[in-house]
Order: C-alpha cells, then structure tokens, then sequence
C-alpha cells in the first residue's frame, strides 16, 4: 500500500514538473516527456501483483490532463508495464540497460500513435517535419534524461520497497 | 652690600637658573635638536619594540573572541543579504507580472466592444505533437468551452476543456486549429492552420491575389470561431503553384508562444459549432 502511495505521489509530482519546466525544454519541437519515464523507471522497480492497477490510474490522470484522448496513454502505459516484467526478469543485472531499452522503445509507440491520431483526425501532416522536428528530438531528450530519472527513481524505490519484501 | 647678597647658597641658585635658562634657550632655539635625537631614538625604538609585543601578546588572547563576534556578525549578515536577493528576485517576478497585467489591461480599454477575464499560464501540453496551455481560471470564473483567448499582441487561441478552476486552451499554431482570416491589404480571406512543429501557414488563399508579403492578417470571423478583427500574424511568404486553386504561405504570428505567461479570456463571445453542418 505504501509503495502504491509513494509511486502515485512521484507520478503526480512528475506531471506537474513536465507540465510547467519540461514542456518548455525544447530541442526543434520536441520535448521530454518525465511523466512517462517516470513510469517506465518505476514499472521496473516495483514488483507489486497490482502494480497494473496503478498503471492504469497513472495513464487515466495523464488522459485527462493532456490534449490526446485518454486511450493512448492508458495503451503506452499498459505496454510499459507489460514490458518492464519481462525486462525484469531477463536483464536483471543491468537495470540501466532495461531502462534504456523500455524509454528507446515506448517513446517510439507514443510517437507512433501520436502520428496515428492525427493523421485519423484528418490533420494535414508533414511526416518528414514531424518525424525530424518533433519525433527524433523528443527521443533524444527521453534517452539523456532516462538515466537521472531512472536513478532517482531507484533512490526513492529504495525506501518504498525495502530488501525481502513484496507487497 | 654685594658681599651680603653673593652668598654661596643665592650664587649656588643664580648659576642654576643661569645653566636652566641657557639650556632652554639652546633647545627653543634648535640647538639641542642632535643631542635630543639622538637619546630619544633608542627611547623610542625599545617603546616601539615592547608595544609591538604587547600588541601581538594581547591579539594572541583576545582575537578568538573577536573572531568568534566577527564570524556570529558574519553569517547574520549572510542571511540577510539572502533574504534581501530573494526579495529582490520575488519583487522583479512581480515587476514582470504587472508589466504584463498592465499590458493587458490597457489593451483591455483600448478594445472596450470586449469582456475579459485575465489569467495566468500554470502549464503546457505534454505531448510535444499538440499545442495546448493550461490557465488558471476555469468554469468559476465565467468561462465556457469554446471562448477566445487573446494576449495584448493578437490572438492565442480558444478554450478546449475546462475544470471549476483551471481550462485548456488550444492554440492556433496546434495542427488541429483553423482560424478564418482575412488579408488587410488584399482584402481577401485566407484560412490559417497550425502544424505539428507549432509553425502556421496561410491556406485557401485565391490563385488571382495579389497577396503581398507583409501583409497583415486579422480574424474574419466566419465560421463564429473567433470574433473579427483580431490581429493574428504577417504574410512571411507566399507560394503559387500551377493548376491549383489556392495560395499557400508562411505566416509570423504576433504572439510569442513560447513566453506565454498571462492571456485574457473574451467572455461576451459566444462562438458557433458548426461542426453538425460539416459535411
């Protein structure tokens, strides 16, 4: 119960950061997205049987909070947390890796669907701006920053779920 | 009669005040000034010798004490340059504010056809494909889905969600706004679109105009989007190809979107949905 209570406070910690200093850091027209990484670095740090629960609350407040309809977070969410058990049990000894490797792979499926959204509501796109202004910056920002949220995320892990104990 | 007056005690005294008068009257008159020096000067040296000691021998068990007043003195003093550079920054901030809420209220008079409500931007879109801010004044405030939004620059958007506190707003440069426009010069419409990297362009401009480069675009109010007559951007350029039917450009919008910090609501307009007439 703790870990869930401490996960959800860092969530919305995150988004309040994202929403007001992050959003602005901007490479062309791409930014990070720390609500995401958050996400990504505690799914692999939280071993909890209803951690999906949380995911899903997570992903339901990030719908509501942003312009895209709710369905894209709750999908990139949920394959996060789909993703990072298996990570967790195949790259056990490199966590870092893992978290490297989730980020790399969920930012190109929020992008994807982002692009897919879109282009469903009949928006006039230029692919090649969008994948080089928009989608390849904000790549880029998620990886460099992947690894101090990935490590203050496993800070704070430390004291949500102390050594021996599973919730 | 002299012999009564030379006695040997008054001679005794008439040749000391002889020898003092003559000594005064060697040193007043400069003299004695080389004997003087040079007795005095190792007066002097062993005087300046023992003060020195003196002085570092009382340094030696008073400075501690000095040091420990000066070092209390020290991080008082600390604090309150800390606490004056905070206020000095929080007094800047609210400098900035009131530039910007003055902006925005003579803006406010100069435009009297219009209600306002100011606000201030709390927050931005994550998705880094849309353009959205968030401001701090929702449906408590008398806002409504759909009212437009303008800065003391031109326009910034409309209103695309609401909570009892806080709405989001969507901006013209979202890929998703469109915006009806007329040019002042030409004297034609034009609509504007957004784009995904937060650019605009000038669309459905007729092949026959003569739209110039600089020239400024003002809301037209069709479509009951937007009221008219609000400054939206300047032609950068403007692109013709054969067989089409439109214009195309490039538009610089007034507003800096990136340094949105207050904005004001219109709340006398009611803007149309024509969405269900959209075939």
């Amino acid at each position: 119960m703790w870990s869930y209570l401490i996960g959800f406070a860092g969530f919305l910690l995150t988004a309040v950061l994202q929403m007001s200093v992050f959003s602005q850091w901007k490479i062309l027209s791409g930014s990070a997205d720390i609500v995401l990484l958050f996400v990504i670095a505690w799914c692999l740090q939280d071993r909890s049987k209803r951690l999906w629960l949380l995911v899903i609350l997570m992903a339901g407040i990030a719908g509501t909070v942003s312009a895209l309809p709710a369905y894209i977070p709750i999908i990139v969410y949920l394959v996060v947390y789909r993703v990072s058990r298996l990570v967790q049990s195949r790259l056990m000894q490199s966590p870092l890796l893992g978290m490297l490797v989730v980020t790399f792979g969920a930012t190109l499926l929020q992008v994807f669907l982002n692009l897919a959204y879109l282009f469903v509501t009949r928006v006039e796109l230029n692919f090649s701006d969008a994948l080089v202004e928009v989608a390849l910056p904000s790549v880029l920002l998620n990886m460099l920053l992947a690894i101090p949220v990935h490590a203050i995320v496993r800070e704070i892990a430390h004291y949500a779920f102390p050594k021996g104990v599973e919730a | 009669m002299i012999n009564k007056l030379l006695t040997p005690k008054n001679l005794r005294n008439l040749i000391i005040i002889l020898v003092v008068a003559g000594v005064l009257f060697l040193a007043i008159s400069g003299y004695l000034t080389p004997v003087f020096s040079f007795s005095v000067s190792p007066l002097i040296s062993a005087q300046s010798w023992l003060s020195q000691r003196y002085l570092a021998f009382s340094d030696f068990f008073n400075s501690p004490r000095d040091m420990a007043t000066l070092r209390a003195q020290n991080a008082q003093l600390e604090i309150e340059v800390a606490m004056l550079q905070s206020e000095i920054v929080a007094l800047q901030e609210n400098l900035a504010q009131s530039d910007i809420l003055y902006t925005l209220l003579d803006f406010a008079r100069t435009n009297p056809e219009h209600e306002y409500v100011a606000a201030t931007v709390i927050g931005r879109e994550i998705s880094p494909f849309l353009q959205y801010i968030i401001i701090d004044k929702g449906s408590n405030d008398g806002l409504r889905h759909g009212m437009p939004v303008v800065t003391q620059q031109g326009l910034v958007g409309r209103i695309d969600a609401l909570i009892s506190d806080a709405a989001r707003i969507q901006l013209i440069t979202d890929a998703n706004s469109t915006v009806n426009v007329k040019l002042q010069t030409a004297g034609v419409e034009g609509l504007v679109r957004g784009s995904v990297t937060g650019e605009i362009t000038l669309d459905m401009v007729p092949v026959d105009t003569d739209a110039q480069i600089g020239d400024i675009l003002m809301t037209s109010g069709l479509g009951g989007t937007y009221p008219p007559n609000i400054f939206v951007g300047q032609v950068l350029t403007m692109q013709s190809k054969q067989n089409v039917l439109f214009q195309t450009g490039s538009v610089q919008p007034v507003v800096d979107f990136s340094n949105l910090s207050a904005v004001l609501v219109i709340t006398n307009f009611d803007s149309v949905d024509i969405s269900p007439l959209v075939p």
